[in-house]
């Protein structure tokens, strides 16, 4: 292995820095350090903790790989204690946008929390508040607050919030998804592999109950028609439906692990339906798609 | 799952040509490839591994916050009781830095976590319930989390007891063994791992005493064609942990059909090519790089250096070239202007036998070149 000996020559370090430009991976430096607010009564117990994607396993083990599929940045934790010896953690997780954020978050909550208007959305249970904002997710988690254990939360989580850059507003693709039906706080983002398809690089979804019938809705936003022409060929082969003309407009396919599938691509948009059987309400949905992309 | 030939300690059925092992003195048969669900929140994705012969499936209750556990429950429902085994875990605060637990970390906060995966699961009882994340002897033989999983096991919420571990592996194997306490140990295990013959050493010991030995992070540590610049070939990756007969079973995770259509492959036949020896030798030639952190070094430095994060920092520079993040990894140890390099003779001893004292010293002049001249 050859020792870095001439580093200390303006050529060599030039070259490390044209190396480094061309083959660099994510950086701290590169990101936004979170300055970790001071909240009355509280104390930060040491200097934060910071974790990138390669030692995020060493914080959250083999949770770790999720996040990195949510193209994780860094993670940076910053712990509190009061003279009471109450703690609470404040954990900011950075992603590379506002979707993979809001993704993380969607894939941990519970369309049954208690939700609270912080940042972009966020909840509470016992101990526990998390919430969104921009490419941030922020879990809070205390210990031995007792009775003060929410508003102690809610404390950090506004002081927190108001440190952190970034839109305070869930993805605006989400209000594309009809209100009749939707079951409240069910949406997801899935950032790769969507329906268990490397082709479907992601895709949003959210679970449905209407007349006695439950079913999901997603909505694929592709990089342009080119994109979501390669996605509905790929689908097409792989459904083994390879006799249908791959051109805009609705399918309906077979696919062995999904059941029917109802698919209608418009442009750079593909949506789609899951086990929805009832013709008119499919075709209703998608009238009501295919108006919100064409504003 | 019927009854067939013992052919050896894995059986092949001849219909199926799926290879089987029986996870130690459980009796639990199973197949070679375990589907991992931890990044799925996909019904299908787990119905179809059942359904093509995945008998057992492995999650955990942090992943997504308790919800993976609940979208099994779901595609569990109605399947016949023994068509399918279990394996989920918890774990309790800890200190990060020394492995020991918290004083939180008590005998009902435990149970409490059992309870609740068996409400997630919507289970009667659990198949192995697994104590997390453990590298420390004295965290292996922590009472309040034992006592819990005892009585638990007594009461017919779980059938039996593992442990799980991916740091100092041979010490919490060990321990396992000693306790007569524990069923199944649940380790790291691949073809990178420098003290890779101490892990193989510590399985054989434990499956000798009879526990069952479910091995994970068999592709290198890596998750499957995901972050950095090397590509592992998962197959050849699941290969070779089988080719230890002492592992009973592995965790595949998986995401996409395509993958899940691969581990049932391997399921049926993991004789390694040529090709994929190859391929595995090369990789393991760049893991020259890649410290393991199975600690070994920490306190043997005079000076408590945190040797594991100087070496990461070497990797970033030496193998990725990522001068950026190996400076700010430096910058993060808060260390002081001069702090390797006066011993008489430096007393690390390295498990890769790395001359960790040079590495130290040629990656922290780093620190003196400006952040923006490399940003």
């Amino acid at each position: 292995m050859k020792k870095l000996r001439i580093w200390k020559t303006p050529l060599f370090l030039f070259c490390l820095f044209l190396g480094a430009k061309s083959l660099g991976g994510p950086s701290l430096a590169e990101g936004k350090t979170v300055s970790f607010p001071e909240v009355s009564g509280w104390k930060q117990a040491e200097k934060p903790q910071v974790f990138s994607p390669k030692t995020l396993y060493e914080y959250i083990n083999g949770a770790a790989d999720l996040y990195l599929k949510y193209d994780f940045q860094n993670l940076q934790v910053g712990e509190y204690r009061n003279d009471k010896k109450a703690s609470v953690t404040v954990e900011v997780y950075r992603h590379q946008t506002p979707h993979h954020a809001f993704g993380i978050y969607s894939q941990e909550r519970l369309a049954k929390a208690n939700f609270l208007d912080i940042g972009s959305q966020g909840y509470s249970e016992s101990m526990v508040l998390n919430f969104v904002q921009g490419p941030y997710y922020v879990k809070i988690n205390s210990y031995n607050t007792g009775a003060d254990d929410q508003e102690i939360l809610l404390t950090f989580a506004r002081q927190v919030a108001q440190n952190l850059e970034g839109p305070s507003s869930l993805p605006a693709i989400l209000s594309s998804f009809p209100a009749e039906g939707k079951r409240k706080n069910s949406e997801k983002f899935i950032a790769k592999d969507f329906l268990g398809y490397s082709f479907f690089h992601s895709g949003f979804t959210a679970d449905y109950e209407l007349l006695g019938k439950k079913f999901k809705i997603f909505v694929i936003e592709g990089k342009n028609q080119n994109d979501c022409r390669d996605m509905m060929e790929r689908y097409l082969k792989q459904t083994e439906n390879l006799e249908k003309k791959s051109g805009e407009g609705s399918y309906r396919l077979r696919d062995p692990y999904h059941g029917e599938v109802d698919l209608y691509w418009q442009g750079k948009y593909i949506w789609g339906t899951m086990n929805l059987d009832d013709p008119n309400l499919r075709s209703t949905y998608f009238q009501y798609f295919e108006s919100f992309f064409k504003k | 799952m019927g009854g067939f030939l013992y052919l050896s300690s894995t059986e092949k059925q001849p219909q199926e040509k799926v290879a089987y092992r029986v996870l130690g003195k459980t009796g639990i048969r199973m197949p070679v490839i375990t589907m991992g669900v931890m990044n799925t929140d996909n019904p299908n994705l787990v119905r179809a591994a059942l359904n093509a012969g995945m008998f057992h499936l492995d999650t955990a209750q942090t992943y997504q916050r308790g919800t993976n556990e609940a979208m099994i429950g779901e595609v569990l429902k109605g399947r016949p009781r023994d068509s399918f085994a279990i394996s989920t875990k918890a774990r309790l605060p800890n200190d990060r830095n020394t492995g020991l637990y918290l004083a939180e970390a008590t005998e009902e906060a435990y149970t409490k976590k059992i309870d609740t995966s068996l409400k997630n699961l919507g289970l009667d009882y659990i198949d192995i319930y697994h104590h997390h994340n453990v590298w420390r002897r004295e965290s292996a033989f922590y009472e309040p989390i034992m006592k819990a999983l005892e009585k638990a096991k007594k009461a017919g919420k779980i059938r039996f007891i593992g442990i799980t571990t991916h740091r100092n592996e041979p010490e919490v194997i060990r321990a396992a063994i000693d306790s007569k306490v524990y069923d199944v140990v649940l380790t790291a295990y691949n073809f990178r791992q420098q003290h890779g013959p101490e892990v193989k050493k510590a399985i054989a010991q434990a499956a000798e005493a009879g526990l069952g030995v479910v091995a994970m992070k068999t592709i290198g540590g890596n998750i499957r064609g995901s972050y950095a610049s090397e590509t592992i070939d998962a197959r050849a990756a699941l290969k070779w942990a089988l080719q230890d007969p002492n592992v009973h079973t592995i965790i595949a995770g998986f995401t996409t059909f395509d993958q899940m259509n691969l581990d049932l492959a391997v399921m049926k036949d993991f004789a390694l090519t040529q090709s994929e020896k190859n391929h595995l030798r090369r990789a393991k030639l760049f893991s020259g790089l890649y410290c393991q952190g199975c600690g070994q070094c920490l306190g043997q430095c005079l000076k408590q250096l945190p040797i594991p994060d100087l070496m990461r920092a070497y990797m970033y520079v030496y193998g990725y070239r990522n001068l950026v993040e190996a400076q700010d990894l430096l910058f993060s140890l808060n260390l002081p202007s001069e702090f390797c390099g006066d011993c008489s003779s430096c007393p690390v001893k390295c498990l890769n036998r790395w001359n960790v004292s040079a590495r130290i010293q040629d990656v922290v002049h780093l620190r003196e070149v400006p952040s923006n001249f490399i940003a």
